[in-house]
């Protein structure tokens, strides 16, 4: 193909403003990358997550119940809509191997004699299936093994139903209904301290006292099946047998953590790559703008020589497109790196058994699409009006941009300035577009980083609050079977126990007139210490006596407001039951849940149980209470509350680490970008009089105030306009990123505001300090000599 | 007598090197007087301009010397440069070189602002006639009407030499007289020395001395005996 004259120019022109183009194409492409990331690692991800759970036969209901006998399983098996199912014995049990510090938790959960399980299948990933007529032999769950280094061929202590045994770990296994593992009362997952044990369905049932029996039933659907009918007709058949509910995916906790994983993936998908995307719409508008505006005598030239509107038009849209398809490249290229980053991180996190990150020819045509209507958007005010030049503009004898005076206010105030500083005015008012443009290009760049820092100082004001003002005990002990508070003076004389407060957490159905849900109600005292409830503004609210607190996502669930009359119903086979009314809502901090007195509690469910213990201990005794808990055989857990508080810190920075990186960088390139666009455009139009300036004797640094005073102005602007948009960003993603379990406060993280200021202060110096170098190198004689 | 202002010994300026090298200058001695008004004549091409440029310290020699009184040009840092600049010299272009987004009084601020004497602003436009048009924007004034507020900033903080390359190259006769009397007048005045590059030999009848460029040197230097006043200039 022949370069016409034309195309030469293009190349020319694409070459003299490169540093230009470079910025407008790398804002481009950090939004691209970000898109390709995160909308292919949202396919990946779920793509791995069906795959997983059709092939290994994901439940697509649990239900937990006291004990039946396996006969009932045939009477189930008749429900029309099952399509498969398993009966189970489960239970949960305290478990140490040689090493273990403290005493850890784990759920035993049976399986099948002779064959894999129909539902809830295992992957076997390490060591064999324990023999079906074996005892002692265990698979346990893969984020278990790895946290603690455990594998085949070492044995686990375990005690259960106050029985303790030995068990050899003879395979590693994994399960869709563990992809991660959370211990139930837990909100997330904690791979060290709770673990999943598989035994063949003999040695478990006796274990747990259901020989011949079971007390937990998984089922998988038929594709046409109604899910809340199969629900409705196995709660009926299981509700004389103590059943206790059964639940969908949305209630699994591990499909559950997995969902909202998906939507925060999701959410970044959507909501960055626009906030790039028209970033660098603005900058290529204002790099073409420029051009145009520079070659106006050029165009008429052209045209005046007889090219088309049309060809002239083309020519810079050619530019346009060329940039953004730049753009999408380096993008699609980064995002593709960044997509194999991100799945290896996330492969230690989410146990599925292939993860790779796969980005479709969809995303990486969405990804030039996207582009293209960038650059078309962004090219054409300019190349309209390139088309629009005269001819005659080309003979026309070129005048000064006209200037007007400002309001009299700012002039009086002018006054008082060097005329540099008028100049700097002056110029801000005579171009308000392309002013607006770099304040909001700055202001967006800095309200990202806020967005970012604040992600991670909610997710660390969570913890703190957390374990800091709600949660304020060392060690939570869970017991195998509820018991009678009296306990509490025998937990009291454990070592190093300083204080003793009850947790009494039953699970109950709670009906409102239109809804059923299964949740914990939890007992408060009405001087606990240890265990307080917590609303969003981290106020301690008092229990009432004269009803329920309802957290808002469940009072929202269940349809009710204060004053509404709420059933308690006991989940435990004893069908006592209590009417009460909602005497408070609250924005909770976390988990969706409702409180209540516990004397009334206790009163309402007749029955003076407690589930737990909460202990305050003194940390040099901590060793020898761990020893000493592992020995107990009525509890079933043991929790530490700084263990739990460093597990979830890991986690959140697991997650927030590499996103807020990406953060930084994209943010500093979109802020570099925006500023050094901005004192370029500054520095080619003003370069005469920048010239002119150190002819008439001004210093280099004073000629760079212009120039610095000019994008120092934006700066300025910028940063409070970045600092609300960052809030408002903030909040917006805080709440998309809410779920059922977690609400984000906002908060003002003074820090997270000074450090975006300050990052993107950094990034618009390097700019500046970048286009300074030209200021320096000015040819005097060579800018005054020409026109312009 | 009069003392010197400019002394230059075989000054020579080179634009690149090799056989495609331009040879702007090629040894050019010249004593420029206190307070003489030089034209400095020649075809397009000649070194007119390159000369200028380096006597007012925008450019530098390639080799041989240049002396504003004392200073070397040639060797002195920037910094010395720039305040030799700010101090001494006010340059007017063909192109005038206003700054756009300034009126022509805060155009000649700019220099007052930073010079160590100047004189009042209202004063400098006098002198060019502006007085009335000192709040205007460069947009809102005639070519000539530029150039004036150019030569007032230029002649505003009192410098010992003026330079001014084709002041009336883009203007027509009658604003161009105008504009040459303005810097006459200035000379006769003020004292100040100033060099004046021309095409137009009628303009040369102006000046003291008279120095014809030819191929980077100096072919030949005529002196006035009389000066002619602008109003009497035609061309
Ligand atoms: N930056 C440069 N690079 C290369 N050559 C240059 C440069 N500047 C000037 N020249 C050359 O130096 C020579 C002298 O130029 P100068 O501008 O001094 O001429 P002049 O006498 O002022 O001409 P005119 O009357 O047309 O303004 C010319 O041949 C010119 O081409
Ligand atoms: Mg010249």
């Amino acid at each position: 193909m022949k370069l016409t004259p034309l195309d030469r120019k293009s190349s020319r022109d694409l070459w003299r403003l490169k540093l230009q183009a470079l910025a407008v194409a790398l804002v481009l492409g950090c939004g691209i990358a970000i898109f390709v990331m995160a909308t292919g690692m949202y396919d990946s991800l779920e793509r791995a997550r069906d795959a997983y759970y059709t092939r290994y036969r994901m439940a697509d209901l649990e239900a937990a119940l006291v004990r039946a006998p396996l006969a009932v399983g045939a009477d189930l098996a008749t429900i029309p809509g099952i399509a498969a199912l398993e009966l189970r014995s489960t239970g949960l049990g305290i478990a140490s191997f040689a090493g273990s510090l403290e005493p850890l938790s784990v759920r035993i959960v049976s399986l099948p004699h002779d064959r894999a399980p129909r539902v809830d299948g295992l992957v076997l990933l390490r060591g064999r299936w324990p023999a079906t007529d074996g005892r002692d032999e265990a698979l346990i769950n893969e984020a278990f093994a790895e946290a603690n280094d455990l594998i085949p061929g070492k044995t686990l202590t375990v005690i259960v139903k106050g029985r303790r045994r030995t068990l050899r770990i003879v395979g590693i296994a994994s399960s869709p209904e563990f992809v991660f593992a959370i211990a139930p009362g837990e909100l997330l997952p904690e791979p060290e301290r709770f673990g999943v044990l598989w035994l063949p369905n003999a040695d478990a049932s006796s274990w747990l006292d259901l020989d011949g029996a079971f007390n937990d039933v998984v089922v998988t659907l038929a594709p046409s099946a109604n899910t809340d009918h199969v629900r409705t007709m196995l709660d009926r058949r299981l509700e004389r047998l103590g059943g206790r509910g059964a639940i969908g995916r949305d209630r699994m906790l591990s499909a559950r953590y997995l969902n909202d994983e998906l939507g925060q993936l999701r959410t970044l998908a959507r909501i960055l790559p626009p906030v790039f995307l028209s970033v660098a719409v603005f900058l290529l508008n204002v790099t073409l703008t420029r051009l145009v505006v520079t070659e106006r005598a050029n165009i008429g030239l052209l045209k005046a020589f007889g090219y088309a509107d049309r060809t002239v038009g083309w020519h810079y849209a050619q530019f346009a497109l060329a940039l953004c398809t730049l753009g999408a490249i380096l993008g699609s290229v980064l995002g593709r790196f960044a997509g194999d980053y991100v799945a290896s991180v996330y492969r230690a996190v989410y146990r599925l058994p292939v993860l790779e990150y796969a980005a479709g020819p969809e995303v990486y045509g969405g990804a030039l699409a996207v582009s293209i209507v960038a650059a078309l958007l962004g090219a054409s005010s300019a190349v309209r009006n390139a088309v629009r030049v005269a001819p005659a503009i080309a003979l026309a004898p070129p005048a000064p941009t006209t200037f007007g005076r400002l309001a009299a206010s700012i002039e009086r105030f002018g006054r008082a300035l060097d005329p540099r500083a008028r100049m700097v005015i002056r110029r801000i008012v005579r171009y308000p577009r392309r002013a607006t443009t770099s304040v909001i290009g700055l202001g967006l760049a800095l309200a990202l980083l806020v967005m970012s820092g604040h992600f991670s100082a909610a997710a660390k004001d969570l913890i703190e609050t957390n374990f800091g003002v709600a949660q304020r005990m060392d060690v939570t002990l869970t017991f195998a079977a509820r018991q009678h508070p009296r306990v509490l003076h025998e937990v009291a004389r454990l070592p190093g126990v300083l204080t003793v407060e009850p947790r009494t957490s039953p699970e109950v159905v709670l009906e409102s007139t239109r809804h059923t849900r299964r949740d914990v109600v939890f007992g408060i005292e009405p001087d606990a210490q240890l265990d307080r409830i917590i609303d969003i503004d981290r106020h301690v609210v008092a229990p009432r006596t004269d009803g329920l607190i309802l957290a808002s996502g469940l009072a929202a669930k269940l349809e009710v407001d204060v004053g509404d009359r709420v059933r308690l119903r006991a989940t435990d086979g004893r069908r006592s039951s209590a009417e009460l009314p909602v005497a408070q809502v609250i924005r909770s901090f976390v988990g969706a849940a409702a409180y209540f007195d516990r004397e009334r509690l206790v009163d309402a469910l007749r029955e003076n149980r407690i589930d737990g213990a909460l202990l305050r201990i003194d940390p040099m005794h901590r060793r020898d209470l761990a020893l000493r808990l592992k020995e107990i055989p009525a509890i079933a857990g043991v929790a530490f509350a700084d263990r739990t508080e460093r597990s979830l810190r890991k986690l959140f920075e697991q997650g927030a680490g590499f996103f807020s990186s990406v953060f930084l960088t994209f943010s500093m390139v979109m802020a570099g970008g925006v500023a050094y666009s901005a004192a370029r455009v500054t520095f080619a139009e003003q370069q005469r009089d920048l010239a002119t300036l150190r002819v008439l004797g001004f210093a280099r640094s004073h000629v760079s105030g212009v120039l610095l005073g000019e994008v120092g102005a934006l700066l300025f602007a910028a940063l409070p306009v970045g600092l609300c948009l960052g809030a408002l960003l903030s909040q917006w993603m805080m709440s998309r990123f809410e779920t059922e379990l977690f609400s984000f406060p906002y908060l003002f993280d003074s820090g997270a505001y000074g450090r975006a200021a300050t990052v993107v202060i950094a990034a618009a110096a390097v700019a500046l300090v970048w286009v300074r170098r030209d200021v320096d190198r000015l040819n005097l004689v060579a800018v005054l000599k020409s026109r312009e | 007598m009069r003392h010197s202002v400019f002394i230059t010994r075989d000054l020579r300026r080179t634009y690149g090197d090799g056989p495609t090298a331009v040879h702007a200058l090629r040894g050019i001695e010249l004593v420029v007087d206190e307070g003489e008004l030089l034209v400095l004549v020649g075809p397009s091409g000649s070194g007119k301009s390159t000369l200028l440029n380096i006597l007012g310290g925008l450019d530098r020699p390639t080799s041989g010397t240049v002396h504003f009184r004392d200073l070397d040009l040639g060797r002195a840092p920037e910094r010395a440069v720039t305040e030799y600049r700010r101090r001494h010299i006010g340059f007017v272009f063909q192109f005038y070189n206003l700054i756009a987004s300034l009126t022509a009084r805060e155009n000649v601020e700019l220099v007052t602002d930073i010079a160590d004497e100047p004189m009042s602003v209202d004063d400098a436009l006098a002198l060019v006639g502006l007085s009335d048009r000192a709040d205007h924007f460069p947009a809102q004034l005639s070519g000539g009407e530029q150039q004036r507020v150019a030569i007032a900033r230029a002649i505003a903080k009192r410098p010992a030499v003026l330079l001014c390359d084709e002041p009336t190259g883009a203007l027509d006769v009658a604003t161009g007289i105008r504009v040459l009397e303005s810097i006459l007048h200035i000379n006769e005045t003020v004292g100040t020395t100033t060099l004046l590059i021309t095409h137009n030999t009628d303009i040369a009848r102006l000046g003291d001395r008279v120095v014809h460029f030819g191929d980077g040197t100096i072919r030949r230097i005529d002196v006035n005996a009389t000066r002619v006043a602008a109003q009497d200039l035609h061309w």
